[in-house]
């Protein structure tokens, strides 16, 4: 691999308001927006950029609805999932930012790894920093990767990778990707969840993203759906919901987005092993996996 | 069948800073305080995977989808699932109640150990539909026709979209348990400025339990919360003497202070047989050794409605073979400071002992200084079901700094009903 070029460090002294956000990301959608300096388009390559934000807290509020959104009981620390919905404002400007080759909406979220490794605290000062790599071939397109880091002091106690797709010229000589174990089919369902139409709003009030291809069928469809369509990061939360009293207090958990859950729907849980799928009939949503990472020490000073 | 009982040890407790209402755990819902309360307490005694004989909790203000609470918030801990679990409710009696349930349990052989907890919020209070709304919707669904069925509709009325609110009334009576009290100590002649100095001595006792590091292993901070929220350790007679009279009329002796507030908590506590104990290397905190409840008339009898305890302490002592004075520790559970009073002022009181008790003699007063020690639901503030855990642990604790000695434990509950027990120390009950 080439070396990177260092990447230019943008430290923000609050989160981003992720509405106008939205604005520019979905601008792109207009014919001829993208020449406009501010407006991301232009296909390139992405910029070199990371952003960080300092002191983050979590809201006990926004916290409680999350977790009650995603199924997780209000504890004392952080469902492993929550980082995420803290970092996302810093996604939504890294993506919408004038020199970003293409808008955000319309990127198709594919894969999302999760290392924790310690409990984040409630009351935890947190540091976020957030940077994508470059493009790569895929066959269907090609796909970056968005990096979020959560630091407390001086370590390093949470990170995650999520790929995103940008549909585009079929390139049938890209590597398929890394061999990705899935649950068997034949695993039997231990719970069916009935999400509603509405899910996909819900969630979007407490996570922030409110792409339109989640939040009604008349937003959705322009896009190419058929449905409002279930966050995947909502059913990887719900999937470490229903598996948390199981994990250690460090892990790792990385999933693969695939056929997307039009909403309403009726869906099943399935977990054996370290493996865990969301899924409908023959229909794959989600496959999980849960693998060891050493552990730091946690809010409560010891190794956990 | 067993025909011998075997001893119950306690083992510890765990529960989370009680927060008064609409504070820190305004958005917390009972199952996850309890949840939360029962996770430290495994992280504690290192439980995870561990299946135990049972855990018995409850809430007294429970939704209607907090169907099998206590089970639920099991199934979110790291215990094995393979642990049963069950919901009591016996208003304020509940946590003791629950703890009484599995002690029981243990001493006849049918489980080696157990968790007795509770949990209680009234930020987070149900809302129930109108009545009379659901009543027309449960109408409707009888129905055969579609005809009927929009006949049935056609009793709604936009007065039916008021819901039901919760409130802190007796059934029977119609008053509250502030205005239950109030009567109690009127008929018991209980001063304002006594009730003032109890109130005084619970923040000062709970402020020094902290300062001494007793409640280190007794409370997980939860929610931004490390102590209890309601805790005031600069309380005053001065400041006190200034508030306002809330339950008895304008020269009633009840204040916001020396009457407990609305509030969020919950509590567990690990009991176990004696060989439970040792096989898990645990030390005994505390034996529970007697528990008893009773219930009295409020409604025909007109007898005071926190009364109950006072009749339930004689019952236990009278089996247990001691005497009121046989005691190195009480734990009044402090619903109201008058509550309090009224209870010490029967047991002293002649009539009351020979009348309604059936006592040749009182059984007379108790040292105060042995009351409360640590603190009580006057400056902890009282979750209700998570109560009797708190004070179980508590008193656990005390006993095994102590080695050797008894503690009695008095808790008043809503109904006419009352809930007490003894522990003993370790070493043995009497010093």
């Amino acid at each position: 691999m080439a070396a990177a070029t260092k990447p230019e460090t943008r430290k923000l002294t609050s989160a981003p308001s992720i509405l106008p956000l939205y604005a520019r990301a979905a601008a792109p959608l207009i014919p001829g927006a993208s020449l406009l300096p501010f407006v991301p388009g232009g296909g390139g390559e992405i910029p070199a950029v990371r952003l960080e934000l300092d002191g983050v807290v979590a809201d006990p509020e926004a916290l409680a609805a999350y977790a009650k959104v995603c199924g997780f009981p209000l504890r004392d620390h952080l469902p492993p999932t929550y980082p995420h919905a803290l970092a996302f404002p810093l996604h939504m400007a890294l993506m919408s930012d004038g020199a970003f080759p293409f808008g955000a909406v319309g990127l198709v979220h594919v894969a999302n790894e999760i290392a924790q490794h310690r409990q984040l605290g409630v009351g935890e000062e947190l540091a976020l920093r957030v940077r994508a790599t470059k493009l790569k071939p895929h066959r269907k397109g090609r796909t970056f990767d968005l990096i979020t880091e959560v630091r407390v002091g001086r370590q390093i106690a949470w990170e995650s990778t999520s790929t995103f797709l940008r549909r585009g010229k079929v390139d049938p000589d890209a590597a398929s990707g890394e061999e990705f174990p899935i649950l068997a089919a034949d695993v039997p369902a231990s719970a069916e969840w009935r999400l509603a139409e509405s899910l996909g709003r819900r969630y979007a009030a407490v996570s922030g993203d409110r792409n339109p291809i989640h939040m009604h069928a008349l937003t959705a469809k322009p896009l190419g759906f058929p449905a409002a369509i279930a966050h995947g990061m909502w059913t990887k939360a719900r999937a470490l919901a229903a598996l948390e009293p199981r994990l250690p207090d460090a892990f790792a958990v990385a999933v693969r987005f695939r056929r997307p859950i039009a909403l309403p729907a009726t869906v099943e849980f399935a977990a054996q092993g370290p493996l865990f799928a969301v899924r409908r009939g023959t229909e794959r949503h989600l496959d999980g996996r849960i693998t060891p990472v050493a552990a730091k020490p946690g809010p409560k000073g010891k190794a956990n | 069948m067993n025909s011998e009982t075997r001893r119950i040890a306690v083992i510890g407790g765990n529960r989370i800073p009680f927060a008064r209402s609409d504070t820190k755990y305004a958005h917390a819902t009972n199952q996850d305080m309890l949840t939360a309360a029962l996770d430290g307490l495994i992280d504690r005694y290192g439980l995870e995977g561990e299946a135990l004989g049972e855990v018995a909790g409850g809430a007294v203000l429970k939704h209607s989808h907090d169907r099998d609470l206590t089970r639920e918030s099991v199934l979110s801990t790291r215990l094995a699932p393979e642990t049963p679990a069950y919901d009591v409710q016996q208003a304020c009696g509940t946590g003791l109640e629950t703890a009484i349930l599995v002690a029981n349990k243990i001493a006849l052989g049918q489980i080696d150990a157990g968790i007795a907890c509770g949990a209680d919020t009234t930020s987070d209070a149900p809302i129930e539909l109108n009545e009379e709304l659901r009543a027309t919707l449960l109408d409707v669904n009888r129905r055969r026709s579609t005809a009927d069925k929009l006949k049935t509709l056609t009793r709604f009325r936009p007065g039916h979209l008021v819901p039901r609110v919760p409130r802190n009334e007796e059934p029977r009576t119609g008053l509250s348990m502030g205005e239950h009290t109030a009567i109690m100590a009127k008929e018991w002649d209980i001063g304002r400025a006594e009730q003032d100095e109890l109130a005084v001595a619970s923040h000062k006792n709970l402020a020094a339990a902290y300062e001494r590091g007793f409640q280190a292993d007794l409370i997980t901070p939860y929610l931004g919360l490390e102590r209890d929220g309601n805790l005031r350790p600069d309380s005053s007679l001065e400041k006190l003497a200034k508030l306002k009279p809330v339950f008895g009329g304008p020269d009633g002796t009840m204040t916001a202070a020396n009457s407990t507030p609305l509030s969020d908590g919950a509590s567990a506590v690990l009991l176990a047989s004696e060989e439970w104990a040792k096989a898990h290397d645990f030390p005994v905190l505390a034996y529970f050794s007697e528990a008893q409840t009773a219930a009295i008339d409020h409604v025909h009898k007109r007898e005071g409605l926190l009364m109950a305890p006072a009749y339930a302490m004689p019952r236990m002592l009278d089996r247990a073979g001691l005497t009121l004075q046989d005691f190195d520790y009480y734990e009044i559970h402090e619903a109201f400071a008058a509550q309090v009073l009224c209870t010490l002022k029967a047991w002293e009181d002649d009539d009351f002992c020979k009348e309604k008790l059936g006592r040749d003699a009182p059984l007379g007063a108790i040292d105060r200084a042995k009351l409360n020690v640590n603190g009580g639901s006057l400056a902890a503030a009282h979750p209700f079901a998570a109560t009797g855990g708190r004070i179980v642990a508590g008193l656990a604790k005390q006993l095994h700094e102590d080695g050797k000695g008894r503690g009695a434990i008095s808790i008043c509950a809503a109904g006419g009903q009352g809930v007490v027990a003894i522990l003993e120390g370790p070493e043995g009950g009497t010093k």
